[in-house]
């Protein structure tokens, strides 16, 4: 192939394949599937839905702080309510599970990444446009959700579009989060370390989500 | 010497812990803001007497848990040398740590039964009164009495939007309270009209969904007289804090001439279903049925609230077209129920409500006038 002959040392043949060169910027974080970048993300994302229904929280509490309507209007309230839980649930305590299982559980039980890498990626990146469906929805005609986060019938045939994409938003959500449970429980499963039992990896320190 | 210290200290915690586990509860009962309302119902004495029972079962568990390990923290220090005990699988230990938790869940399970129990018996009622939850009001039948009407939140809008101070009973008083007598065992047969709702009378430990579809029963028997407050308990959409509940207990002669009085003003305000209505009448009718009904979400001025998909009335297609169609709206609602149906008004207040919106906030219609009996004929 190449002009210049040169003797390959056993061994260095596998170096050749590329596995350094990883894209840079934000390529590399769109392609990745190494489980502490996708646990990374995973974790920051979780962070700033913490972060979002962290502030509804507190605007629903400055509301509440003294009688009367100060701040928001009743329906924007009950908005308010609704998506702090739904980002709450499917934003904050669900990615951030997933989070730190990526992160922990293949050093823990001496995987060398999680089962399904690149369904690692998908299961992460379904997360942000999800997420975007749900605060869009605060700015469409009729407002978002305003049902209470257990979301029963028939108030909710009550609304508007914006529970349209709150309901897209829950299925991406909940394909995302069964996507990374299999991953985790397929991990567990099949990739331990030789010598270490189920029992060794189920141990409530190494698996708690 | 040192070893003797460690369960002194521990005494003591385990003193100061009972001292303020008995002392705090005891404050907060002293005032009510902090606890349950007084009871006036023997359902809701047994609910707070199974609370505290559970209650005191509870901090029992949270003494000896804690007092074992921080004791065993402390007495088992390095610092005194303690060396660990090396044994595995102790079979009197593990049977012991079964029939405990195994004892503790019987003392807490059949009491809590028999409360569930008590609140589901309704039979032998001495009376039924049928609860309807509306968007956002009550509405309250007297099905042996056979009269009804709905109760409405009285609180004015100019308190809660903070340009009038506060009331006492600020969005907890309604303009027509649900009356019942004194020991009288009341069957509540609750549903709703549209969404979910949830009746909720803490000082007579009722709490009942009020399902649409369905009718779900639940009994109370109040044994004080006077004026006690409860809420909707379920989220029902924008006006869900503003739709309280009242009950006033009276006593058996008072409720006597309460139903009397209520029976001669139901049939003096009764309307002939026959007669033709001045547009005045009608008009100045509906602006009341309009204010206490539609204003929610239409507002007084008839503008609308795009935030909630109710249209401006104002120059509205439907309000200034034929009145049939209006008729078959404000019946039977549209848009999947954002605009709820209403056959739930009586003729009149149908007729006299569409009226006021024909000729209110510079709306001329063509048909202006909707009769009475034009709403029995287009219910179905």
């Amino acid at each position: 192939m190449s002009s210049t002959p040169h003797t390959i040392a056993p061994g260095e043949h596998a170096l050749d394949h590329g596995y350094a060169h990883h894209p840079g910027g934000i390529i590399r974080w769109i392609t990745t599937t190494n489980h502490k970048d996708i646990g990374t993300m995973y974790l920051w994302f979780s962070f700033t839905m913490f972060i979002v229904g962290g502030l509804m929280a507190m605007t629903i509490r400055a509301e509440l702080f003294k009688p009367g309507l100060q701040i928001v209007n009743p329906e924007f309230f009950n908005s308010l309510t609704t998506l702090h839980g739904l980002i709450m649930i499917f934003g904050a305590l669900m990615p951030g599970a997933v989070g730190f299982a990526n992160w922990m559980i293949p050093m823990q039980i001496g995987a060398p990444d999680m089962a399904f890498a690149r369904m690692n990626n998908w299961s992460f990146w379904l997360l942000p446009p999800a997420a975007l469906l749900l605060i869009l929805s605060l700015f469409v005609p009729g407002g978002a959700a305003a049902g209470g986060w257990t979301l029963y019938p028939p108030l909710t045939v009550q609304a508007g579009m914006g529970m349209d994409l709150t309901i897209f938003a829950i299925h991406i959500m909940g394909a995302s989060s069964i996507m990374g449970s299999i991953n985790i429980i397929t991990t567990i499963l099949n990739l331990r370390a030789p010598g270490m039992t189920l029992h060794g990896s189920l141990r409530p320190i190494c698996c708690s989500p | 010497m040192k070893n003797r210290t460690g369960p002194g200290v521990v005494a003591r915690l385990l003193r100061t812990a009972i001292a303020l586990s008995v002392a705090v509860p005891g404050l907060a009962f002293a005032d009510y803001e902090w606890n349950f309302q007084p009871p006036v119902s023997s359902m809701a004495v047994q609910i707070v007497g199974l609370h505290a029972y559970i209650f005191w079962i509870c901090v029992a568990i949270f003494v000896g848990v804690f007092g074992v390990m921080f004791y065993a923290l402390y007495r088992h220090r390095k610092s005194v040398g303690h060396q660990a005990v090396q044994f595995h699988e102790n079979t009197l230990v593990e049977i012991v740590w079964t029939i405990i938790p195994f004892l503790i869940l019987l003392f807490m399970a059949y009491p809590a039964t028999k409360t569930v129990l008590a609140m589901h018996d309704t039979s032998a009622p001495d009376m039924t009164i049928k609860v309807t939850g509306y968007q956002w009001k009550w509405g309250y039948d007297y099905l042996q009495e056979g009269f009804g009407f709905y109760s409405n939140l009285a609180t004015p809008l100019a308190q809660i939007e903070n340009r009038e101070p506060k009331g006492e009973h600020y969005l907890l008083e309604v303009d027509n309270p649900l009356v019942v007598p004194i020991n009288a065992k009341v069957r509540v047969l609750v549903t709703a009209g549209d969404v979910i709702h949830s009746w909720w009378m803490p000082s007579f430990g009722v709490k009942q969904d009020a399902i649409p579809g369905f009718v779900r029963d639940t009994w109370f028997r109040a044994d004080k007289v006077g004026i006690y407050r409860g809420q909707c308990a379920e989220l029902c959409g924008k006006e869900h804090g503003f739709m309280p509940i009242v009950v006033e207990v009276k006593s058996k002669e008072d409720y006597a001439k309460w139903v009397d009085e209520h029976k001669s003003k139901l049939a003096a305000a009764a309307d002939d279903p026959n007669k033709t209505w001045s547009l005045n009448d009608l008009v100045a009718r509906g602006h009341t049925i309009f204010d206490g009904n539609c204003a929610a979400c239409h507002q007084t001025t008839g503008a609308g609230n795009p935030a909630l998909g109710a249209p401006a009335l104002v120059g509205d297609k439907v309000v200034l077209g034929p009145k049939e169609h209006q008729i078959d709206v404000v019946l039977n609602g549209q848009n999947n129920g954002k605009m709820p149906p209403w056959k739930h008004l009586s003729d009149v207040d149908v007729a006299a409500v569409i009226s006021y919106t024909r000729n209110s906030w510079g709306n001329k219609a063509d048909q202006n006038v909707v009769q009475p009996a034009e709403v029995k004929t287009a219910r179905k």
